[in-house]
């Protein structure tokens, strides 16, 4: 699932620890999402969209 | 908080796996190193307790896997996945070929677990490089 997380992240000039921190996930996390080799849980894509004030549709694009 | 909750979680996993290993140690040696001549009731009592750690060490890594965030926890669950299915398969192949009389030295019991760790080990590592 492709995602706009680390444009993002880049434009509030967060790391990929900083927020994984916020997240409360491993950076590792992070990155796996962003290069969209991991998909988040619910709960974790609700989180990680609250953190950047967006919706879960705004935050992850569904590719089908 | 969850950095400090993971620290915490695998110190007590690495606690418990070495007190597990420890018993393992205990009634595996004891009866010929510690209590010589070997004494049936504290060797049963050496194997009682090495399975009680055992069974608090299973509820720890239980705990443990609860603990680590979504992609650790999905790596782990890989890694035991192929461990499981590597025993399985290694395992009633053995069985298979001793029966038939294929086994010419038997192996001992030892290197199935043993097996079984390196197949976690390399499996979580290739998991982890995967996902880095």
């Amino acid at each position: 699932m492709r995602n706009r997380i680390t444009d993002l992240r880049a434009e509030r000039g967060w790391t990929q620890a900083e927020l994984a921190q916020r997240a409360a996930v491993s950076r590792q996390t992070i990155n796996a999402i962003e290069t969209g080799k991991f998909d988040p849980s619910l709960p974790l894509a609700f989180r990680l969209a609250r953190l950047f004030a967006l919706t879960i549709e705004e935050l992850f694009l569904d590719e089908q | 908080m969850q950095v400090l909750n993971e620290i915490k979680a695998t110190a007590r996993l690495a606690l418990w796996t070495c007190a597990w290993a420890a018993s393992l140690a205990l009634a595996k040696f004891g009866p010929r190193l510690l209590w010589d001549p070997p004494a049936h009731v504290t060797s049963w009592a050496a194997v009682a307790v090495n399975l009680a750690v055992g069974i608090g060490w299973i509820v720890v890594f239980t705990r443990f896997l609860h603990t680590v965030d979504e992609l650790q926890r999905k790596l782990l669950q890989d890694a035991l996945a192929i461990t499981l299915g590597v025993a399985w398969v290694v395992g009633f192949a053995y069985i298979v070929a001793d029966t038939a009389g294929l086994v010419a030295r038997g192996v001992d019991v030892a290197v199935l677990p043993a097996l079984m760790g390196a197949v976690f080990l390399i499996s979580f590592l290739i998991g982890k490089i995967r996902y880095r």
